[in-house]
């Protein structure tokens, strides 16, 4: 209610300074708002940036953040809405710029909340698209735009959220690949995106048991692909290989492990890598107290 | 301009926001018998590197199985694009020593003498390799026993035991044991 307040009186004060200006072009612009035809506001507003009697003026900033605001919400889809999304952004950063304590910037950061909001969203929907540079892009101006709302903001819970969603998306694409796709590179990002989360929390369970699968199922891959006929020396090459990677995954599967022992999905786990490691032991270890578990339900 | 909308469109994204990335994904583990396609792969090794009597190098090369289904599928989609010295590949399971018939090499799974040992001495009346993993079984049960050194699958010989039952093995055999009993 406070920020409708605050909009009317700015529209009170605008237009008589407007038409005294002789309807100068944020008058104009923020006319041409009014009436909803936001292409001529467009173009009026950049008149007044673009002249130096106007764009040191914190409204001139203000209304064009609200007409580009409304351009993008108009243009979603059309491909021209991230362009207009940033000039927006720039735009209600510039008034906050320019008058730090002034009255527009509680409605600024408002504004600017739902557009990082709309930011990190199409970075989601990028990554469902397997489009990663874009979402990238998209997620380091959420960033960018959360940093400015709130310095002191810790983005690591959404950085974390992020980075596993892309794990997952690279990681379908290591175990489905496309023609085009070089899945030792996708392997090696899904491995990286993984220690990232780690380096962040190194107790994210999901991070942890991920990072374990992706290392177990690259060894189960090797042995499936292997030939039956595989002479002597090769059988123990791929048998090294394989054991390294069940190496690699073990402790991650055990950190999981250590995090929740009742979660199923880790005893699984921990049993084929034991199994895989010819820990038969171990293996059958962690089978009982999956039974058991299955057993108290 | 549209205050109330907007805060609304604010409430609406905010919520969206929390269930943008809610589907992260589970990598899903693969559940194959990673043993089982290595043991299977070993068996094709050393039946390749044996030599049976004349009377054995005709017709199908039989492989039986005891107590190992998974080891028993590997070897039955092995058979289907391979041949073992030429000869096609059949896989029989065995599931009580009665059953055990002529075979070129058998594999018993168990632990101890007494659980293998029936199985051995009813494939004993052929020409049969004999192949088991479990402690002390080489010493005087099979002729080759599956062994873990590390963490990888190696396999120890009796050649002793080859030559009970006619048969010949090759030095890369040999060679490539982690032991070899005379």
């Amino acid at each position: 209610m406070k920020r409708l307040v605050i909009i009317a009186m700015v529209l009170f004060t605008m237009i008589p300074i407007g038409l005294m200006a002789q309807l100068d072009p944020v008058s104009l612009a923020l006319r041409a708002y009014q009436n909803k035809d936001l292409p001529k506001a467009k173009e009026l507003i950049e008149i007044a940036v673009g002249d130096d009697n106007f764009n040191g003026i914190t409204k001139t900033w203000y209304f064009r953040g609200y007409i580009y605001k409304d351009l993008y919400k108009e243009a979603k889809g059309s491909g021209e809405e991230f362009e207009l999304r940033s000039t927006a952004i720039e735009s209600y950063s510039k008034t906050i710029e320019l008058e730090p304590q002034g009255e527009l910037v509680e409605d600024c950061l408002n504004i600017l909340k739902y557009l990082s909001s709309t930011l990190y969203n199409d970075a989601a929907f990028a990554l469902d698209s397997n489009n990663f540079e874009t979402a990238q892009s998209l997620f380091d101006n959420y960033s960018e735009v959360i940093m400015m709302i709130n310095p002191t903001m810790d983005l690591n819970q959404r950085t974390i959220e992020f980075k596993l969603y892309k794990a997952s998306k690279y990681s379908y694409l290591f175990d489905n690949p496309r023609p085009e796709d070089n899945t030792e590179d996708i392997g090696n990002k899904v491995v990286k995106l993984y220690e990232g989360v780690l380096v962040l929390d190194p107790e994210n369970i999901s991070a942890n048991y991920n990072l374990a699968i992706h290392y177990y199922n690259q060894g189960v891959n090797i042995i499936e692909n292997m030939d039956y006929e595989q002479d002597f020396e090769t059988l123990f090459e791929i048998q090294a290989q394989v054991m390294d990677l069940f190496g690699a995954a073990l402790p991650y599967m055990l950190k999981a492990y250590k995090l929740n022992p009742l979660r199923k999905e880790t005893l699984v786990g921990l049993s084929g890598i034991y199994f895989g490691l010819n820990n038969i032991e171990e293996s059958e270890k962690y089978q009982a107290e999956l039974k058991k578990l299955e057993n108290q339900e | 301009m549209h205050g109330i909308a907007v805060k609304y469109f604010l409430l609406v994204i905010s919520l969206i926001l929390g269930l943008a990335f809610s589907s992260v994904g589970q990598t899903s583990m693969n559940t194959m018998n990673t043993r089982a396609k290595f043991k299977a792969t070993y068996i094709v090794n050393f039946a390749k590197y044996t030599e049976w009597p004349a009377a054995y190098k005709q017709g199908d090369f039989i492989i039986g199985v005891v107590g190992d289904n998974d080891l028993a599928l590997n070897l039955e989609t092995a058979a289907k694009t391979k041949k073992i010295n030429s000869q096609a590949m059949i896989v029989k399971r065995f599931k009580s020593p009665d059953e055990v018939t002529k075979c070129h090499l058998i594999y018993v799974s168990g632990k101890s003498v007494s659980e293998v040992d029936p199985y051995i001495k009813k494939a004993k009346e052929y020409n049969c390799l004999t192949v088991t993993e479990g402690r002390g079984l080489i010493d005087r049960t099979s002729a080759i026993n599956f062994i873990v050194v590390g963490a990888a699958m190696k396999y120890e010989m009796n050649k002793s035991l080859f030559k009970q039952q006619d048969l010949i093995v090759s030095s890369t055999l040999e060679n490539l044991a982690t032991k070899v009993i005379n």
